[in-house]
């Protein structure tokens, strides 16, 4: 059977997997690409391509309002993620929530006792821990769903009045995963492949030591590739005639001493005009949604980059692309995303779940 | 105490870094040797500022004497908050005769006449400033000494530098000074930055200039990476070439710092490969800043390792040509934008 030999193949290989954790080299691993068993006996990690998907659906808006709730996507949205990649966690229930979060918070009062530092302010609370779920969020049958954890500090003197805020919140979730990689896994894995975290340094890795207890998987850095970048700026920039962007921004660094920033700036209409300029005539029939291809997001980043060379006679190729915003959201190379508008939350985290899925060590 | 004497002294000693506390209080002269001692001996600002509130009472010192201190301050270290520089435009016959008693009694009465309640301080620096500190009041109330204007102007050159500086107060104070200066009008010389030196020093080309020279010079590159010697022989000359062009658009040994130039683009998008593009009539709009610690070094290292074509572009050549750091490029512009017109891609 073909699981048989997944999970006899999984297990040695956890270890190599930690070490490959390169910025831009992993992108172009070997990705499942459905041949059937004979790929999966063997682990020959680097020979077949695996990359991200060269052409995607255009973003569509506002089904997650209608199926999320409003005070859960609230927590969503606003917020700086700090984005790691998970390995499928073994036997991890939906069902038994509760009991995480009681196993949570003990995990983490008892590292507290150990000395661990946890950097919140007035340490002699005691943490609540929540795990929920956020239903619906969820693209493709496949998917699991997702799951929120959210840290509350106890104050030994309660108070009523004061709402309580989240003094860390975390969510595990998998948008649109890859079909055939979501079903070749062992019944007891979960692959909730995508880890955002607020930042707050102690309590981000007590979390992930827990989870990596528990459930016997790893953790790693998810850096946004600069392909990534460029699906992200086009994708938003699509949306342009729905819901405005209102501007465009780029910002580039140039590897120079002291080092150069620059702040690229394109009104909403005039990336609006490039973008659509640089689409292809799409022969889809009617009611079927038109497909982007990376060659036209690769020529709207040349369109933007030849007209600043055409002024500047500078290169933005010599530096590296380290954030793009828009009024939709933004995204840092190091790893950080931000949600501004819910209603295009989906297509930029089926981008982020197939980025995460390209870092498993499988 | 006065509140507002009291919240002067306090903002007074926030500001003011304890290690140059000693020196600017020896410069004011205001206190006692006894005094001066006891306030070295102090660390904390909390201490600091009771101290000081003791003594201005012991002294009877004044908001006046205050901001002189202040003043002081300030003029010893000019390199912080933001600096706009203007420019004094079409001077008349008798604007280079100007000096500085008849400078100082023309600007005091002319703002006074234009504003009724301001408090205006006005000192000569070592080096040929003229510096104005200026408190802004109203009919209703008594000048603001806590929000002050600082103005810095070189008698016999058209520059006036200015910190803070609402709408309301600007045209008051450029009346009085054109009409203390003899100009006739001022304008925004659209730079701006934290350093006044350097701001000072780009706008009255006080730094090194390097001229274009018929036979290429030995100026010596500063890095000195090891390569290999075919490549170094075979790259000397373009590298050479490379750093001589840098050098004359941006300037040679230590650069102003600045930290920042932002260019507002309405150019048309010209790409002979996208006809949909070529065929708009309106401009693309975008703006690009360039910012880092020392923007005209960082510049200038961009032409020097080939990240930007050299001759530089005239763009960014006129950071240092023209002195200004905020551009607006349009198609019918001068100079720079019509040479855009190449397009090269």
């Amino acid at each position: 059977m073909e699981r048989h030999h997944n999970s006899a193949m999984r297990t040695p290989l956890n270890s190599v997997a930690v070490q490959r954790r390169s910025k831009t080299k992993s992108y172009r691993l070997s990705y499942r690409s459905g041949i059937g068993a004979a790929s999966r006996l063997g682990f020959t990690p680097g020979l077949t391509a695996r990359r991200l998907n060269t052409s995607r659906k255009a973003p569509k808006s506002n089904k997650i309002t209608e199926k999320v709730t409003k005070e859960q996507l609230a927590l969503l949205v606003k917020t700086e993620w700090k984005l790691s990649y998970v390995t499928p966690l073994y036997q991890f229930r939906h069902t038994q929530l509760k009991s995480y979060s009681r196993q949570l918070s003990a995990f983490i009062a008892a590292e507290k006792q150990q000395g661990l530092a946890v950097d919140v302010e007035g340490t002699q609370n005691h943490f609540r821990v929540s795990f929920s779920l956020v239903q619906e969020m969820t693209e493709s049958v496949d998917d699991a769903v997702t799951v929120l954890i959210q840290i509350h500090s106890k104050p030994l003197i309660a108070r009523q009045d004061e709402p309580q805020r989240p003094v860390w919140s975390g969510w595990l979730t998998c948008i649109n995963g890859n079909p055939e990689y979501l079903r070749s896994l062992p019944k007891d894995f979960i692959c909730l492949p995508l880890f955002c975290s607020s930042e707050a340094g102690g309590l981000t890795s007590l979390v992930k030591s827990w989870f990596q207890q528990s459930f016997d998987c790893c953790f790693g850095p998810l850096e946004i590739s600069h392909t990534s970048l460029q699906w992200l700026m086009a994708l938003w920039t699509n949306c342009q005639p729905e819901s405005s962007i209102r501007q465009l921004k780029m910002i580039w660094t140039l590897p120079v001493e002291p080092q150069l920033q620059v702040t690229y700036t394109v009104d909403a209409e005039d990336a609006w005009q490039l973008w659509s300029s640089v689409r292809k005539e799409n022969t889809a029939g009617e009611g079927e949604e038109n497909s982007i291809d990376i060659e036209e997001v690769m020529s709207f980043m040349q369109g933007l980059k030849g007209h600043f060379f055409r002024h500047f006679r500078l290169d933005l190729s010599a530096g590296r692309l380290n954030e793009v915003s828009t009024a939709l959201g933004s995204a840092k190379h190091s790893g950080r995303i931000k949600f501004s508008n819910s209603k295009y939350m989906i297509t930029t985290l089926m981008l982020l779940t197939e980025c995460a899925l390209l870092k498993m060590p499988i | 105490m006065d509140e507002s004497k009291k919240r002067l002294v306090q903002r007074l000693i926030r500001r003011i870094p304890t290690k140059m506390l000693k020196t600017t209080l020896e410069k004011w002269g205001h206190l006692t040797g006894e005094q001066q001692r006891a306030m070295d001996s102090i660390q904390s600002k909390w201490a600091l500022t009771e101290s000081l509130l003791a003594i201005c009472e012991e002294n009877e010192l004044a908001v006046k004497h205050l901001t002189k201190l202040e003043m002081i301050y300030m003029m010893d270290n000019p390199d912080q908050g933001m600096w706009y520089a203007f420019q004094l435009t079409d001077p008349g016959d008798d604007a280079q005769s100007v000096d500085l008693m008849q400078f100082k009694e023309q600007f005091k009465s002319h703002l006074r006449e234009l504003v009724r309640q301001v408090s205006v301080k006005i000192k000569k620096h070592t080096d040929e400033a003229v510096w104005i500190r200026i408190a802004w009041g109203d009919t209703y109330s008594r000048p603001d000494h806590l929000k002050p204007t600082y103005v810095v102007h070189y008698l016999q050159t058209p520059y006036v530098f200015v910190t803070r500086l609402t709408s309301k107060q600007k045209p008051m104070l450029f009346q009085a000074m054109i009409l203390s200066t003899r100009y006739q009008y001022s304008k925004d010389a659209n730079l701006s930055g934290r350093n006044l030196t350097a701001i000072r020093d780009l706008l009255m080309r006080k730094y090194q200039q390097v001229f274009p020279i018929k036979y290429p010079s030995p100026l010596t590159e500063r890095k000195q990476t090891v390569t290999n010697p075919h490549v170094e022989r075979e790259q000397a000359k373009p590298a050479a070439n490379r750093l001589q062009m840098a050098c004359e658009a941006f300037g040679g040994g230590t650069l102003p710092q600045l930290q920042s130039a932002v260019y507002k683009l309405e150019t048309k998008f010209r790409d002979h490969t996208n006809t949909l593009m070529m065929e708009r009539e309106e401009p693309f709009r975008c703006v690009v800043k360039f910012s880092s610690t020392n923007l005209l070094e960082s510049l200038k290292n961009c032409a020097s390792s080939g990240i930007a074509s050299t001759p530089v572009t005239p763009l960014l050549s006129s950071i240092t040509l023209k002195g200004k750091n905020y551009f607006v490029i349009t198609d019918n512009g001068p100079g720079p934008s019509s040479q855009m017109r190449q397009t090269q891609n």
